[in-house]
């Protein structure tokens, strides 16, 4: 079994995963990140995306939204708003969610609505991919 | 007569009353479970947060990103300093109201120029108190406009907030922005507490990291230091209004709980003292009359 290291993953809303894992792979601000055990330290931000570990030679999927993740050599933490299994995501919800953002897109509107209904999409549009990859 | 009639009224007054508390009792108990849950899922959250931003920082070069900057040119009387107060949006739970008011107004009270200060409250009651106090004397700014309620906290909610708050010091309309709250230490013990949001500052994360991060080298940050605390803040800022939301809500339906069954508590105890007077007075009535019954028979049997 390959080395592996602590892994935190905490959503606003529970403690989403907690224990050992071998490999992480982070969408991170400017591309796909792989960690393993002996990173050298390193602080960075996630947008909303995709994010897989490998417990036990199994990788396991997960949709995450904006968050950071703080990598130690021996334990990384990553703290985010949101963070859901492909098969807890409700599909019908993030569909409506995706159809109301972009009728709101549509719609002429001030920057800053139009930023918020830009990530509203982007999370809606990051379940329902995840969701399809990972979860027939 | 009438007295036995006055306690009645009394009675059925307070049983009605009762009867409301009692119900807003069960109300906020199962509020509280649920504010309960949401506060125990967001704890870990909440301080790992903390914690890791700490550390984060321990291993951050000095950066001169703007959140950072703590704008030692304004002399303090001229600060702008933002205050998030975090009320209740109705009355009726104890001394929660009363004690979060009373700690913003000392924490008002301190700074050099109270024109200067800029009040975000949360919740009706707050917003009510600050806008209706002291009309003749100078008062801090109550920003009509943000209106948000303090139930059921979200993220989104939070995140407006945060939003707000960053956009007003960005353009310099706010120097320094607090947040005050309830924080729950126990069931029992609630603490009122203001943490400072932004500048953001190494000072105030006084708290001893855990150990084993501590003598580790500066970290590299992806792409870089001053990319990373443009977002970590906004992010950092909006977790800490949501778990401040989070504990005060908590805290409210604590506190209403426990006045309500305060409440409840008494009015039986009232009841039952004045079912005491009331049948006192009514054994008085009755051996009242029966005297009368008597010495007017009495009276009768006399004078044949």
């Amino acid at each position: 079994m390959a080395k592996t290291f602590h892994l935190e993953i905490i959503a606003a809303n529970r403690i989403f995963y907690q224990g050992e894992c071998e490999h992480l792979v982070i969408t991170a601000i400017d591309g796909l990140l792989g960690i393993m055990a002996g990173h050298e330290p390193l602080v960075t931000v996630l947008p909303t995306g995709e994010l897989k570990y490998m417990v036990n030679g199994q990788w396991q999927y997960a949709a995450i939204s904006e968050g950071f993740i703080q990598v130690m050599p021996e334990s990384s933490v990553i703290l985010a708003d949101t963070c859901e299994l492909p098969e807890e995501i409700d599909i019908k919800r993030a569909e409506e969610a995706r159809e109301r953002a972009q009728e709101q897109l549509r719609q002429k509107q001030s920057i800053h609505e139009y930023y918020q209904t830009q990530a509203a999409l982007n999370r809606a549009m990051n379940r329902l991919k995840i969701s399809q990859k990972h979860f027939k | 007569m009438a007295n036995m009639r006055e306690i009645r009224e009394r009675i059925d007054s307070i049983k009605q009353i009762l009867k409301i508390t009692n119900a807003m009792y069960l109300i906020s108990s199962s509020k509280l479970k649920k504010a309960r849950k949401a506060l125990d899922s967001t704890e870990p959250y909440y301080y790992k947060l903390q914690e890791t931003i700490s550390s984060v920082l321990e291993h951050t070069p000095h950066t001169r990103q703007m959140y950072f900057d703590r704008r030692t040119d304004i002399p303090p009387e001229k600060r702008k300093k933002g205050y998030i107060v975090i009320t209740a949006d109705k009355g009726l739970c104890g001394s929660y109201n009363h004690n979060i008011l009373k700690f913003t107004e000392q924490e008002l009270a301190k700074s050099p120029d109270i024109n200067n200060c800029y009040l975000f409250v949360l919740g009706h009651v707050g917003r009510m108190y600050f806008t209706s106090r002291l009309k003749n004397s100078s008062k801090p700014f109550v920003d009509g406009e943000f209106l948000y309620t303090t139930q059921n906290p979200t993220l989104y909610r939070a995140m407006e907030i945060a939003r707000l708050v960053l956009e007003k010091f960005e353009n310099r309309e706010l120097d320094e922005v607090y947040v005050i709250y309830t924080d729950m230490i126990n069931s029992s013990v609630q603490e009122e507490r203001m943490i400072q949001l932004l500048p953001f500052s190494r000072k105030h994360f006084g708290k001893a990291p855990d150990g084993t991060m501590k003598k580790l080298p500066k970290a590299s940050f992806l792409p870089s230091p001053e990319e990373v605390m443009a977002h970590l803040i906004p992010n950092y800022t909006k977790g800490i209004i949501y778990g401040a939301m989070v504990e005060a809500f908590c805290c409210e339906q604590q506190s209403r709980m426990t006045a309500m069954d305060a409440a409840t508590t008494s009015a039986k105890d009232m009841i039952k003292e004045l079912s005491l007077l009331y049948n006192r007075a009514r054994q008085g009535a009755i051996t009242q009359e029966i005297t009368e019954v008597v010495s007017g028979s009495g009276a009768l049997s006399a004078n044949v």
